[in-house]
C-alpha cells in the first residue's frame, strides 16, 4: 500500500529559506524611516551609555570653580554649570543612570507582569480576579504619589540605619548611599509599571487561550506549563515588545520626573532629572543648563516612541495600513 | 484486511449528555449519545452543524469549552472510562492513544513555531524521544502523509505551506505517537474539492497501513461513503440512525437521514431542477420539542412523535442497523 505521490511543489517557493516571523518583522521595520531614525539614536544613547566614561573629557564630578557657568565651547561642548563641572559629561553620565533605571524598572516590571498576568489569563477564576483586583488597586493610586511617599517614608530610616552601622562598625560600605537611592527608585518605579504589562499579556492570553491550535495542544497532551511557554506567550510577545520599546521611554520619563521632584536620584549622581532641576532655576542667565540635558531627554522619549510605532507596525502588520 | 473483530470495542459512548451554560439556564446540547468504535474500524459521524458532533468528540479527551459540561454517561476507552480518569492519566491519552485531527488547518498550527519543532513535541513529551530522533522522526511522519522535500518541509512556518500541505501536518501530528484512535474533526471543511479527496485518500491509507480506528466527524455524507464501514447519523445532539455504510447508503431509514441523502446532488438529475432540502432548522438549545427532536422538521410525523423520544432499536433483518424512528420502525413491520 503506498501513498500516491501528488505533486504539491507548486505551494511552496522551493530556492528560498523559510522566513520566521521575526526576521519577516525586522524586514518591515527596516523600511519604516522613522523607526529606523528612532533606532539609531536609542542604540547611539546606548552606546553613549556603556562606553560614557571612554568619551567624555572630563570626570562627572570634577569642579573647575575657575570656568563656571562657561556657555557651550570645544573644551567644554555643552558648557560648564555654576560649580564648573562638564555638562557634556553629565549629561552622558546622566545617559548611564537613565539607561540603568529604564532596564533595570522595565525588566522587574515586566518578569512581574508577564507572570501575573500570563497566569492570570490562562487558568482565569478566583486567581485572575485576585490578580486584577491588585492591578486596579495599583493603577488607581497616583504615580508620583506613591513613589513620593515610598521615598519619603522609607528613605529616612534607611539612611539613618546606615549611618548608625557606619558608627558603630566604621564599614566604609554604610558610607555608600548611592546604591540606597537605586534601590528604592528601582523599586518604587517597578511597583507601579508592572500593572500596564499585566493587563496588556492578560488580554493577549485571554484571546489566544481560545484558538484552535492551543485546543490542539492540548489534544496533544502537552502540559499548561508547555503550552502557556511555548503557544500562548511566544504569541502574545508581539504587543508585549512594541510595550516595553514604549516603556522604556516612559521609564526615563519617570526618573527624571522623580529626580527633577528631588525623589529619584540624589546629587551630586548626575541624573537628567536632576540637572533639569538645577537648570531651572537659572536658565534665563544660562539656558544650556536647561537645554542640554532636556533636549536629550527629550531625543531619548521621541526615539522609543518612534521605535515602538515602527515595532508596531512591523509586529502586528494587520493593524496598520 | 479482516473485518472489525467483535470482540470488546475500542471506544463504547453510553449515554453521553452534554449542557450548555446560558443565561436562561443548562440547556442539553448532546442528549445521551450511544457510539461504538471497534478495533480497526472506521466510523462516520454525520449531521448538520450545530447537532453536536464536535463537542461529543471533544468531550471524550475533556476539551470542552468553559460554558458546556458533561453531565452523564460513560465514554470506555480501551476498558477506562475517560470522563473519570485523572488528569495526568488523560495528558498520556490525548496525543498519545487518541490523535486529533482538527477542521481548520489555517489556524490548528501554532504560527511561531517551525512545524517540525511541532510534530517532534508529541514525541518527546509522550515518547521521551531525543531531539535527534524526534527529528528524524518528524521527516518520517512528513513523508508518510505525502509531504514531498520533508527534510526541508521540516523547517518551514505554517503560513509558508497551503491548506491542503498544513491539513497533512495536522494529520501527521495526530498519528506521531502511533495513536489507537483517530478522530478527524471536519479535516477537509476548509479545503477545496481535489484537496479533500486527496485527505480522505490519504487516510484510506493510513489507517490499513497503521491499523487503528478513525472517528470521521463530517457534514458530506457523500465524501467519506468510500472511507468509512460505518455510519452514525446524528440530530439534535442524538443518534438517530446507525449502520454499515452500503447498508445506510441502500435502505435509510430514518427520514432524517433520507432527507441528507435526497439533497446530494446527482448527475443525472434535471439541470433546472432544485436541489432538495429539508425544510425547516435544528431546535435551539434549550428549545427541544417534547417527542422526538426531529417531529416538527418531519412530513412522516405522528401524534406519538410529539409526545414521547424514540429510542434506537435495530431494524429487523439487517444486523448492524439502527434507528430511533415510530414511524420508520412500524413501516418495517408492516411490511414484513
Amino acid at each position: 500500500m503506498t501513498i500516491t505521490p501528488v505533486n504539491l511543489s507548486s505551494t511552496v517557493a522551493d530556492d528560498e529559506p523559510p522566513v520566521s516571523l521575526w526576521r519577516d518583522a525586522w524586514h518591515r521595520l527596516l523600511r519604516n524611516k522613522l523607526a529606523v531614525a528612532g533606532l539609531a539614536v536609542v542604540i547611539l544613547l546606548a552606546f553613549v551609555a556603556v562606553f560614557g566614561p571612554w568619551l567624555t573629557p572630563y570626570d562627572f564630578l570634577t569642579q573647575d570653580l575657575e570656568a563656571r557657568n562657561q556657555a557651550p565651547s570645544l573644551a567644554h561642548l555643552f558648557g560648564t554649570d555654576d560649580l564648573g563641572r562638564d555638562v557634556f559629561s553629565r549629561v552622558v553620565y546622566g545617559t548611564r543612570t537613565a539607561f540603568v533605571v529604564a532596564i533595570v524598572v522595565t525588566t522587574i516590571a515586566v518578569a512581574i507582569g508577564v507572570t501575573l498576568g500570563a497566569m492570570a489569563g490562562f487558568f482565569g477564576g478566583l486567581f485572575d480576579r485576585i490578580v486584577m483586583w491588585f492591578t486596579d488597586m495599583t493603577m488607581s493610586v497616583p504615580n508620583l504619589l506613591l513613589v513620593v511617599v515610598i521615598n519619603a517614608s522609607l528613605k529616612t530610616p534607611i539612611t539613618a540605619w546606615m549611618e548608625a552601622r557606619y558608627q558603630a562598625t566604621l564599614n566604609p560600605f554604610y558610607r555608600e548611599t548611592i546604591w540606597v537611592d537605586f534601590l528604592l527608585v528601582f523599586g518604587s518605579m517597578a511597583l507601579i509599571s508592572w500593572p500596564p504589562y499585566a493587563r496588556l499579556v492578560r488580554a493577549q492570553v485571554l484571546s489566544i487561550r481560545g484558538r484552535p491550535y492551543v485546543t490542539a495542544a492540548r489534544a496533544l497532551g502537552l502540559t499548561n506549563r508547555l503550552i502557556l511557554m511555548r503557544y500562548i506567550v511566544p504569541n502574545a510577545i508581539g504587543p508585549l515588545i512594541v510595550s516595553v520599546s514604549a516603556g522604556l521611554g516612559t521609564a526615563m520619563v519617570l526618573e527624571s520626573a522623580f529626580s527633577f521632584l528631588g525623589v529619584g536620584v540624589n546629587p551630586p549622581t548626575p541624573s537628567w532629572g536632576n540637572m533639569i532641576s538645577d537648570g531651572l532655576r537659572v536658565w534665563q542667565h544660562y539656558p544650556h543648563l536647561l537645554a542640554a540635558p532636556a533636549a536629550v531627554l527629550g531625543l531619548a522619549t521621541v526615539a522609543f516612541s518612534f521605535l515602538g510605532d515602527g515595532l508596531n507596525d512591523a509586529l502586528n502588520p494587520r493593524g496598520s495600513k | 484486511m479482516t473485518a472489525p473483530e467483535i470482540q470488546k470495542p475500542l471506544l463504547d459512548v453510553r449515554g453521553l449528555t452534554i449542557e450548555i451554560e446560558t443565561r436562561r439556564g443548562p440547556a442539553i446540547i448532546v442528549d445521551g449519545i450511544n457510539l461504538t468504535v471497534g478495533k480497526g474500524e472506521t466510523v462516520g459521524v454525520v449531521g448538520e452543524s450545530g447537532c453536536g458532533k464536535s463537542l461529543t468528540m471533544l468531550s471524550l479527551v475533556r476539551l470542552l469549552p468553559n460554558k458546556i459540561k458533561v453531565k452523564g454517561g460513560t465514554a470506555e476507552f480501551a476498558g477506562r472510562d475517560l470522563l473519570k480518569m485523572s488528569k495526568s492519566e488523560l495528558r498520556q491519552v490525548r496525543g498519545g492513544k487518541i490523535g486529533f485531527v482538527f477542521q481548520d488547518p489555517m489556524t490548528s498550527l501554532n504560527p511561531v513555531m517551525r512545524i517540525g519543532d511541532q510534530l517532534c513535541e508529541p514525541l518527546i513529551y509522550h515518547r521521551n524521544m531525543s531531539k535527534a530522533d524526534a527529528g528524524k522522526r518528524a521527516i518520517e511522519l512528513l513523508r508518510l502523509v505525502g509531504i514531498p522535500g520533508p527534510e526541508q518541509r521540516i523547517t518551514a512556518y505554517p503560513h509558508e505551506l497551503s491548506g491542503g500541505m498544513r491539513q497533512r501536518v495536522m494529520i501527521a501530528m495526530g498519528l506521531a505517537c502511533d495513536p489507537e484512535l483517530l478522530i478527524a474533526d471536519e479535516p477537509t471543511t476548509a479545503l477545496d474539492v481535489t484537496i479533500q479527496a486527496q485527505i480522505v485518500d490519504l487516510v484510506k491509507d493510513l489507517r490499513k497501513k497503521l491499523n487503528m480506528s478513525v472517528v470521521w466527524i463530517t457534514h458530506d455524507l457523500a465524501l467519506i461513503a468510500g472511507l468509512v464501514d460505518r455510519v452514525a447519523v446524528l440530530y439534535a445532539g442524538t443518534v438517530v440512525e446507525d449502520a454499515p455504510v452500503g447498508e445506510l447508503f441502500a435502505r435509510p431509514t430514518h427520514p432524517y437521514t433520507r432527507g441528507l441523502l435526497a439533497s446530494i446532488p446527482k448527475l443525472s438529475d434535471e439541470r433546472a431542477s432544485r436541489l432538495s432540502s429539508i425544510g425547516g432548522t435544528p431546535p435551539e438549545p434549550g428549545r427541544r420539542p417534547k417527542g422526538c427532536p426531529f417531529a416538527p422538521r418531519c412530513a412522516l410525523a405522528e401524534s406519538i412523535c410529539h409526545e414521547r423520544v424514540p429510542v434506537l432499536e435495530p431494524v429487523a433483518g439487517h444486523s448492524g442497523h439502527r434507528v430511533a424512528c415510530f414511524v420508520a420502525q412500524r413501516q418495517l413491520k408492516e411490511a414484513a
